[in-house]
């Protein structure tokens, strides 16, 4: 089990997170056209190596937070924090 | 035969006792592994091979021997070399018929010849339908024990452990590092496979039994180190996250079956120090029974004071086969020949079947013997490196493998690091325990730091920001002073000797004794163009058996490389994976933890022989008996029904309307205090994933409902708007699905019975009204809340009370109720009642896929609305499928009496068009009803489908004019 | 997005055709066994040349079969396949190799039970056995939820002439005496989807029976030759750029999993997929006792036992995307758990082995076939748990694809276009621990 960083709980085990998927930017759904929304919902960079994603505390804290993780090692580190 | 006390000896002769083997008594010490007392009396053959049944005796006498699988009570595979012999077991050799002694598959040596590698590839391929013959055929080889279906399951609870310092492996060098880590204040943990510690100098001579005296006693002494024997570590996974397994600990249960535990440990640095396995040697009759390895005989003749044999032949390459020879000739066996492979000799083949009658040597002499030891190389344990990450290099100078880019968590020491004298490796080792526990310490020191939330050495608290990492990005942790040590610890060099790469003789042996794969086998599969170590392996299952490549692996890749033309370097290894030792599905498995949600008044449904219904984690009442009753009590009368599961939410702030207008497909910025509203939401791609209805209670506070099952994915969502999207905005969210007991009460006597247990709400229709919401006292009990909604499509009102009285206000409920025929009512019912109704249920009406207008849902969704989640797939949808598509319509089956099963499928010949997605039998009409989701164009009421029955019959229904078939206009739920 | 791509260099190789292997036979063991003759080699090392009329990345299953139908059903024999290690070393050495053809669509259904019928004679059509054995496939349900999409399966199924039936607890008690079916268990099994032409094949002998066949044809079978680059001039692909040399080729598949993504990115083209490690396991053998193949989608675990004796198990994807083939406790844990919920008698049985495999998940548990917006460059991916089963009908499909230029019918549906337009298929109902 991989420790996940909680920026607020410290290093905790990755079970007591939910993964929420890759940081992406969301388009405005208002001016987006269907291609763009589309590529926004079915499209993820899928990275081989450091992706930013987004992970919830379910079982501390509760908060969602920006993660950076290496997909391949799955070492991980808060955004411009230590590993 | 049984020799004298030995010094070091593990068997305590005060202690006697017997067990079976194969049906016969043996004799055995306490400390007897179940191997060393067959041997003791005499036994030689313990079981027979995979493929071409020969006879096979013991070769290592460690854990991983491979020819003494037995069968154990009910339990199959136990290591009999390994295992301690006690009294009564039941112990039996695996797949052999009639007798281990006479095997009548051993015929297959005969067709040896002819089952060569993969030969079931090549044939049986026509006729092809008998296949199925030939499989049972190929099953009956199958070589192993058996499980029962009764076998009783032990839950064993699993561990925790948090070492500063795991030290896998408990000989001189893991007891070196363990001690040397504990007195650098690490926290330690010591974990040796075999049934003591002391490694290799257990069977030693009498400096390494003093050596190893002392290492036992300083262990002992130093504080902070927990140790388990009989135990291994199994697995090093993604931050140094350990699987510890310990093995053969009593169970409790009669017949003394044996049971494991596991243990996760979270160690900060894992120093690794297993030894060396001693690796066979490659030549024809390399199997026969009395071909032993060196280590195999010192173990038998100092352990177990058992005398492996007559008169032996010894080839050796190292120190180690030397030793033996004293050994063996200490233990008065005649040493007929030392075959010394550093000067060049080596030997051609031993003759004999079911046990070594002679050895020719290369040089062409013969010498009769009736046991045959080799010592001729090493192998590098390198699993729990790999598994780290390491791609172990091999050294041909010294022929093995050396751990080469290990991480920072993760130490090797003892033969894996190199050899030396036991001084050089006892040096290594403890610099390597005291490093191990620096980077520990820097570790602890390191998590501790990233914790914000907790005070810090130097004062600062860090404040918490949302979507953080801006605290810590001040906070340098490589530059702080409190990580600081006084650096790296200096881990002497060990040196590393040479020794001759021996792997294969002249001839042709054995190289996986589990699979019976034999060198030729692998060279054939290399000529057939499977020329990589893994096209060889997976073609000959070499190193696929129980073993998994401990012993034959390396020999596996000399022999492909011999084949190829390669070095062993280039043609590289397999990969070592988790488990290193076997670990039983009990193990792993341990105590079962799934919780179990009941609400507050269970008590009174089971006192009331409720029929459980298991919802996800809930259980709940499906009906009490008869649930036609239930629906026409509820038309009729009044009924009571169970609701707790539905998941709430209580949220608070100035800008909830604003959040329940994003997440909500409907317009909510103005919903007067005392309303309620229904709600859909669906997902980004415009896809319904939850529905329920949200009451405002106060100026800033409403209470939202989910589907049960939804209850905890909506909260998530709710917060990932709110924190990722709109952080700016007020809204605070508690989840209250179990903070409170739901009762829903409907029928026509609802406002009858609430009346008689309310006080503080005026209950009139024109005072509280459908779709309203108000707070009051309901059985004594303050701050309960009342809605009035309409699922079942009576007047109903939903009570929302404190979950501690929630068994109080069911029972007074009851009680108050009696001459009104109030009646409880469970999930069929309502379920029934819904439908009645054409309530559509997220993900039995609609599925994975459905989105808002297929699921009937036009009325609800506000595509004037600003923006909402799931608007922009909808509008496209509404643009599109304007004519295409599938929607959810009611439906009724020409054959009143007909309730079409869920899920038959609605036809146009051959073609699907829909399917039946609600189906009950309607107490209410006295005929079937339906939902079901069709092709637009058949979705105008009064079209006639065609539905499929279960088992092809066709029959016919009718779209009806709306979803609900009584009551459609709803005004049942409006008085 | 096109899926038309007309591709005018792709004509039926006008070179003789090479020699086949020694076929493969009880006499033929008998000829070698008696002469002590070498077997010659099951496909034959080839120079790697400077251009092939179409390279296909990925020596798996999905590769392999497309060279294979590509030569004996077009004529299409000038023909590259690479692999960056020994082939079938990604997914295709991973599946736990169940077969079957029950799923929810009628499009899955058709699809995937071509499959099954290509799979059925693939040992005489390849003249390697590969050990196809038809074990019963048994999907159990433990709630009303998945009850009532059992059904629905077996439903679309017989209207699609698949064999497939709802059983009930005692059927299913019959069929897998180890299995606890009473109303004890946490979650007790109300019933379960019955499949009996499923089962289970030898997942490396599919591969190298169609390494085999593709090369006796004249296919080039190129291991450890890693694709670097792929190089595409005004629209269309040109060629690959490898390890080994650079090929120049008019048509380039991409039939990888777990690399599909930077694969596809070196042509520019963008894929929906995530990738997840689906983790499997191992025990050791014992005597054979479970005969047909059990699947539980609450309890997100499947096994089956190999005629070598050992239970084979796996479960559902990872929690979180990744690229690790190392595998986790968590998984081996979660998995003995419930695996002795279901057949309390298998404590004392030891998982031997873990490992993982690489998963690309689509949006809607369906892959991705056909061209692609860049000329004469086509994919076979995103693939998740389910791409093994599939090999011959893919092989089939993007062999027609690529030698007409354009999707045949039974693959439009899973065009790359169709998340653009919003067009999703809808098998989530039967892929979710799809096995």
């Amino acid at each position: 089990m991989i420790l996940i960083r909680c920026p607020w709980c410290g290093p905790r085990d990755a079970g007591e997170f939910h993964y929420s998927g890759e940081a992406r930017p969301r388009p405005d759904p208002a001016s987006a056209s269907p291609l763009q929304w589309r590529e926004y919902l079915y499209f993820p960079a899928n990275p081989r190596g450091e992706v930013t994603e987004t992970w919830y505390h379910r079982m501390g804290c509760r908060q969602f937070f920006a993660l950076e993780r290496d997909t391949d090692t799955n070492e991980s580190r808060l955004p411009g924090g230590p590993r | 035969m049984r020799l004298g006390p030995q010094p070091g000896e593990e068997i305590d002769r005060e202690r006697s006792f017997t067990f079976r083997w194969n049906g016969a008594d043996v004799q055995a010490y306490e400390g007897d592994t179940i191997v060393s007392a067959l041997a003791a009396s005499g036994r030689r053959v313990f079981s027979r091979s995979y493929k071409y049944h020969r006879p096979r005796g013991l070769l290592t006498a460690s854990y991983h021997d491979p020819g003494c699988f037995f069968q154990v009570g009910d339990e199959p595979n136990v290591r009999g070399a390994h295992r301690l012999a006690e009294p009564g077991l039941d112990v039996r050799s695996q797949n052999t018929w009639p007798s281990l002694e006479f095997d009548v598959k051993a015929v297959n040596q005969l067709v040896g010849r002819f089952l060569g590698p993969g030969f079931y590839y090549k044939t049986f391929i026509k006729p092809q339908r008998l296949w199925p013959l030939y499989e049972q055929v190929l099953q009956r080889f199958v070589h192993a024990g058996h499980v029962s279906a009764d076998t009783p399951r032990v839950a064993v609870d699993k561990r925790h452990a948090h070492p500063d310092v795991l030290v896998a492996g408990g000989g001189p060098a893991g007891l070196a590092a363990a001690v040397a880590a504990a007195q650098a204040g690490a926290r330690v943990m010591l974990i040796e496979e075999e049934h003591r510690l002391g490694g290799h100098l257990r069977w030693g001579d009498a400096t390494d039994l003093a050596a190893l005296a002392e290492l036992r006693d300083l262990v002992a002494a130093t504080p902070g180190i927990e140790v388990h024997v009989n135990a291994v570590v199994s697995g090093r996974y993604d931050g140094n996250w350990t699987a510890v397994v310990l093995r053969d600990l009593p169970s409790g249960l009669p017949g003394g079956t044996r049971v494991e535990q596991l243990i996760k440990a979270r160690a900060k640095v894992l120093v690794v120090a297993p030894g060396l396995i001693e690796r066979p040697y490659v030549f024809a009759g390399n199997d026969v029974p009395g071909v032993m390895l060196s280590t195999a005989v010192r173990r038998l003749i100092r352990l177990h004071a058992v005398k492996p044999g007559e008169r032996a032949v010894v080839l050796a390459a190292n120190a180690d086969g030397d030793a033996a020879v004293a050994d063996l000739r200490q233990a008065g066996v005649e040493v007929a020949r030392v075959l010394d492979a550093r000067a060049g000799q080596d030997i051609l083949r031993v003759r004999g079947r079911k046990g070594v009658q002679a050895v020719q040597a290369a040089d062409g002499t013969t010498t009769e013997c009736d046991l045959l030891v080799t010592a001729t190389g090493w192998t590098a344990p390198a699993s729990l490196l790999s598994m780290a990450g390491d791609r172990p290099a091999y050294d041909p100078r010294a022929a093995r493998f050396f751990p080469s880019s290990l991480p920072e968590d993760v130490l090797a020491t003892g033969g894996l690091a190199g050899d030396g004298s036991l001084d050089q490796l006892i040096a290594h080792a403890q610099a390597t325990g005291r490093e191990a526990a620096r980077r520990a310490a820097r570790l602890r020191r390191e998590w501790q730091a990233a914790v914000p939330t907790r005070g810090h050495a130097n004062g600062a608290l860090l404040a918490g920001h949302r979507l953080a990492g801006h605290g810590l990005a001040d906070h340098k942790l490589a530059d702080d002073p409190l990580l600081a040590d006084d650096g790296p610890v200096a881990i002497p060099e060990l040196p590393v000797d040479e020794h001759p790469e021996l792997f294969r003789a002249r001839t042709h042996g054995i190289v996986d004794y589990c699979e019976d794969v034999s060198s030729k086998d692998l060279i054939a599969a290399v000529r057939e163009g499977y020329d990589s170590i893994e096209l060889a392996k997976r073609y000959t299952t070499a190193t696929m058996g129980p073993t998994q490549g401990k012993i034959e692996l390396v020999n596996a890749i000399a022999t492909v490389a011999e084949a190829t033309g390669r070095t062993i370097a280039e043609t590289g290894t397999t990969t070592w994976r988790p488990p290193y030792a076997p670990v039983t599905l009990g193990a792993l498995a341990g105590r079962p933890l799934e919780p179990v949600r009941y609400s507050p008044m269970q008590p009174w449904h089971e006192a009331h022989h409720a029929s459980p219904l298991i919802a996800g984690a809930w259980i709940r009442p499906d009906h009490y008996g008869d649930p036609a009753a239930e629906v026409r009590n509820v038309r009729s009368k009044v009924g009571i029904i169970d609701v707790t599961p539905i998941g709430k939410l209580d949220l608070r702030g100035p800008d909830v309307p604003r959040l329940l207008n994003l997440v909500y497909v409907n317009k909510w910025s103005k919903l007067d205090i005392g309303r309620v509203r229904y709600g859909v939401m669906c997902t980004e791609d415009g896809v319904v994933f939850d529905d329920g209805v949200t009451g405002r209670l106060g100026p800033e506070h409403y209470l939202m409902s989910t589907t049960s099952s939804g209850a905890s994915a909506v909260w998530e969502w709710l917060e990932n708007v709110l924190q990722t999207m709109h952080p700016d905005w007020q809204v605070h969210i508690t989840p209250v699905t179990t903070a409170y007991a739901s009762i829903n009460v409907a029928g026509p006597a609802a406002r009858d019975l609430i009346g008689r247990v309310t006080r503080g709400v005026d209950l009139a229709n024109e005072a509280f009204g459908y779709m309203e919401v108000r707070t009051g006292q309901v059985a004594g009990v303050d701050e309960s809340v009342l809605w009035r909604i309409g699922f079942t499509g009576e007047l109903s009102y939903e009570l929302h009370v404190p979950a501690a009285y929630g068994l109080h206000v069911w029972e007074t409920l009851m009680d108050r109720g009696r001459d009104l025929g109030v009646a409880p009512f469970g999930v069929e019912a309502q379920r029934i009642l819904r439908l009645e109704k054409g309530h559509l249920i997220v993900g039995q009406d609609t599925d994975g896929l459905t989105r808002g207008f297929s699921a009937g849902l036009d009325w609800a969704i506000k595509l004037d609305k600003a923006d909402f989640l799931g608007k922009p797939e909808l509008a496209w949808q509404h643009d599109v499928e304007n004519g295409s598509g599938s929607r959810l319509v009611g439906l009724q089956p020409e054959d009143g009496s007909l309730v079409p099963p869920e899920a038959s499928q609605i036809v146009d010949g051959p073609r699907i068009v829909g399917r039946v997605t609600s189906s009950r039998m309607s107490p209410t009409l006295g005929r079937s009803i339906c939902l079901a989701q069709v092709e637009a164009a058949l979705a105008a009421p009064g079209t006639r489908v065609t539905v499929r029955l279960p088992g092809g019959r066709l029959v016919g229904a009718r779209v009806t004019e709306h979803l609900a078939h009584v009551d459609p206009e709803g005004s049942r739920l409006r008085v | 997005m096109p899926g038309r791509n007309t591709v005018e260099a792709v004509r039926p190789a006008s070179r003789p055709r090479p020699r086949r292997p020694a076929k493969y036979s009880a006499l033929a063991l008998l000829r070698h066994g008696l002469s002590g003759r070498d077997w010659p080699r099951a496909w034959p090392e080839n120079p790697l040349r400077g251009r092939y009329d179409v390279v296909i990345v990925g020596g798996g299953v999905h590769g392999l079969a497309t060279a294979y139908y590509l030569a004996v059903n077009h004529g299409i024999t000038d023909v590259a396949v690479l692999d960056q290690g020994y082939i079938g070393g990604g997914g295709s050495g991973r599946s736990t190799a169940i077969l079957r053809s029950n799923y929810l669509t009628p499009e899955g259904v058709r699809f995937y039970d071509r499959s099954m019928q290509l799979y059925r004679t693939l040992a005489a059509d390849l003249d390697y056995n590969v050990m196809f054995s038809r074990r019963g496939h048994l999907t159990l349900a433990h709630n009303d939820s998945s009850l009532r999409t059992m059904r629905w399966r077996a439903e679309v199924n017989q209207l699609e002439g698949v064999d497939s039936q709802l059983i009930d607890p005692a059927e299913i008690k019959r069929l897998v005496p180890f299995l606890d079916v009473s109303a004890d268990t946490r979650y007790p099994i109300l019933g379960a989807l019955y499949h009996p032409p499923g089962g289970i094949i030898r997942h490396d002998a599919v591969v190298w029976g169609y390494a085999r066949a593709a090369a006796a044809q004249g296919v080039h079978i190129h291991q450890d030759t890693e694709v670097t680059g792929i190089d595409v001039a005004q629209g269309r692909v040109r060629g690959v750029r490898t390890t080994r040399g650079d090929i120049a080729a008019p048509v380039v598949l991409n039939a990888t999993a777990g690399w599909s993504t930077l694969i596809a990115a070196m042509a520019g083209v963008r894929l929906p997929i995530q990738t997840f490690p689906l983790q499997a396991a191992v025990t050791e053998p014992v005597r054979p006792f479970l005969h047909s193949v059990v699947v539980s989608g609450t309890l997100h675990v499947y096994v089956s036992q190999t005629d070598r004796g050992e239970l084979v198990f796996g479960a559902s994807v990872d929690p979180f995307a990744a690229y690790s083939t190392r595998g986790t406790l968590e998984f081996a844990e979660g998995l003995a758990t419930h695996v002795i919920e279901l057949m309390p008698g298998l404590s004392k049985m030891r998982l031997l082995r873990q490992w993982s495999g690489l998963c690309d998940m689509t949006p809607d548990f369906s892959p991705i076939m056909g061209g692609t917006e860049v000329e004469g460059f086509y994919v076979d991916v995103g693939w998740g748990t389910y791409g093994f089963k599939a090999g011959p009908v893919s092989g089939e499909a993007m062999a027609r694809c690529i030698a007409d230029g354009r999707a045949p019918e039974i693959i439009e549906a899973f065009g790359l276009s169709r998340f653009g337009a919003g067009e999703l298929v809808g098998e989530k109902g039967a892929a979710a621990v799809g096995h």
